[in-house]
């Protein structure tokens, strides 16, 4: 892998030529909050950041989306075109690249393919950059503080200069356009490198046990924790929207007025919905909200671990940020675990 | 010409506004100035300008190109001419893209100081040339 270093001071003239690979989103304040927007101006980019209010998935699995037309002259007519505008993601967390690399496993891998994700994939350059741990973050923990693939270039914040990871070719394409910006780093840039990276790790104040989770979570079927867990969630599915790996979706078809004429529609959907298990017939195999809750919980920690080797969880810390019912995916693996005290306020938020 | 035609000067230094509006002027052009580029951006909403001058280092070094990029996406301004003027070479040495790598989506770039009979005759060439407003049949022009 290909290192240069650019200084920070350069990073507005970097920024500029970027254009040239597709349309430019970085973090940007929206609110009291970060998005993935277009900057306006070079200002507007947030280098540090503790985490956007959505996941990188609004670009790779949009919210809703067309799949395809269809009318009876031309029968199917699918929107592929429109999934191949190349973007540029500029100032990407590790976790959330992790993340990306986990949907590419459900989406680009094994027997079905997703033409859409795969196209949007393929023409969406990525830029990473480090990040500072909040109170929030467990992504060390999660195995999920740290990428090797799935970006094009990755920046790390060595004082004056960013080092920068070349991981694609395309990526090398970006250095080779923006000139003489980024130069060759020293040893001195190396070991600042690795200074930063061991602060970085221990700056988690999050420490989450793992180890025989799968196993654990099956022992703890019938465990009161899905009731009390069942009892606070509202259902409002705010945690699989800002979930970096959560990708259930629903499809809908939206017919027009003329005969057999409209369009395929997939939106976002949440196992915590009410009806998401819901079938013909009537019978719903989730119908209470503790079932629900507790098959996400099962599906990312166990049944995703059976499936790909890992859990689905990155470590984000965006879903304790956003339950309206303070419910805590750390204090509840904790909980399962026995390391806390089981009680009702026990899977809730720390203050 | 047929009709006056408006230019939008976007550009943080009055002196060289007031110039430049001398110059088009007095060749017939209506002249409006905005003094960044969210200012501008605004400003060429509203008027749908014939064409842009546009500076790059105003109050950040890079706004002209974001706001470049900005207009680009908006559909009334998608097509209109844009001369990108600016000493952004000569200011920043390590910046050695050439605008014509096809990062920047301008009718031509001309480095400040601008020679006003080139800078005339541009003009004129691509207020005239609506047909082909981005200035792909002269690909070339550009200039570093």
């Amino acid at each position: 892998m290909k290192i240069l270093k650019i200084p920070k001071q350069n990073l507005d003239l970097f920024m500029a030529v970027l254009p040239a690979f597709g349309e430019v989103y970085a973090p940007v304040q929206r609110g009291k909050g970060f998005a993935f927007d277009r900057p306006t101006r070079w200002s507007d980019v947030q280098m540090s950041y503790p985490r956007t209010i959505l996941p990188l998935k609004k670009f790779l699995l949009p919210p809703r989306e067309v799949t395809f037309a269809f009318n009876p002259r031309e029968g199917y007519r699918d929107q592929l075109e429109e999934a191949g505008k190349p973007v540029v993601l500029f100032g990407v967390h590790a976790y959330d690249i992790f993340g990306l690399n986990i949907l590419d496993r459900v989406f680009s891998q094994g027997k079905y393919v997703d033409p859409y994700y795969v196209t949007r994939r393929r023409n969406t350059a990525i830029i990473g950059v480090d990040f500072e741990p909040d109170d929030k973050h467990f992504a060390y923990s999660m195995n999920a503080d740290f990428v090797d693939s799935g970006f094009d270039l990755f920046l790390s914040d060595i004082g004056e200069d960013y080092l920068v990871l070349v991981g694609t070719s395309r990526g090398d394409d970006m250095v080779l356009m923006s000139g003489c910006l980024l130069s060759e780093p020293g040893e001195a840039d190396f070991a600042e490198y690795k200074r930063r990276s061991g602060l970085r790790r221990s700056a988690y104040r999050i420490k989450l046990e793992l180890g025989e989770l799968p196993e654990i979570l099956e022992m703890e079927y019938h465990s009161k924790v899905w009731e009390e867990m069942g009892d606070r969630c509202l259902s409002c599915g705010s945690c699989s929207a800002v979930c970096p790996t959560c990708y259930c979706f629903d499809i809908n078809d939206e017919l027009e007025l003329a005969p057999a004429t409209g369009n395929r529609i997939r939106s976002w959907d949440s196992c915590l919905f009410k009806t998401h298990a819901l079938v013909a017939g009537g019978e719903n195999f989730r119908s209470s909200r503790a079932s629900r809750i507790k098959f996400r919980y099962y599906h990312k920690q166990r049944g995703f671990v059976a499936e790909y080797g890992r859990p689905s969880c990155v470590g984000c810390g965006r879903c304790v940020t956003t339950c309206p019912a303070k419910i805590d995916i750390v204090t509840v693996i904790e909980t399962i675990r026995g390391e806390r005290n089981e009680s009702s306020s026990s899977v809730t938020a720390k203050a | 010409m047929s009709e006056t035609k408006t230019v939008l000067i976007i550009d943080d230094d009055p002196d060289y506004v007031t110039a430049i509006e001398a110059l088009l002027q007095s060749s017939g052009y209506q002249v409006r100035s905005a003094c960044n580029g969210r200012e501008g951006l605004h400003l060429a909403r509203t008027i749908r300008p014939d064409l842009i001058l546009l500076d790059v280092m105003m109050t950040e070094r890079t706004e002209g190109f974001f706001m470049l990029q900005e207009a680009r996406r908006i559909p009334e301004l998608s097509q209109t001419p844009v001369i990108v003027i600016s000493s952004i070479y000569t200011d920043q040495p390590n910046f050695r893209v050439s605008p014509e790598a096809g990062w920047l989506p301008a009718s031509l770039f001309l480095p400040k100081p601008v020679d006003p009979a080139r800078l005339l005759a541009e003009v004129r060439r691509l207020t005239e040339a609506a047909a082909d407003p981005i200035g792909h049949s002269a690909a070339g022009r550009r200039e570093s």
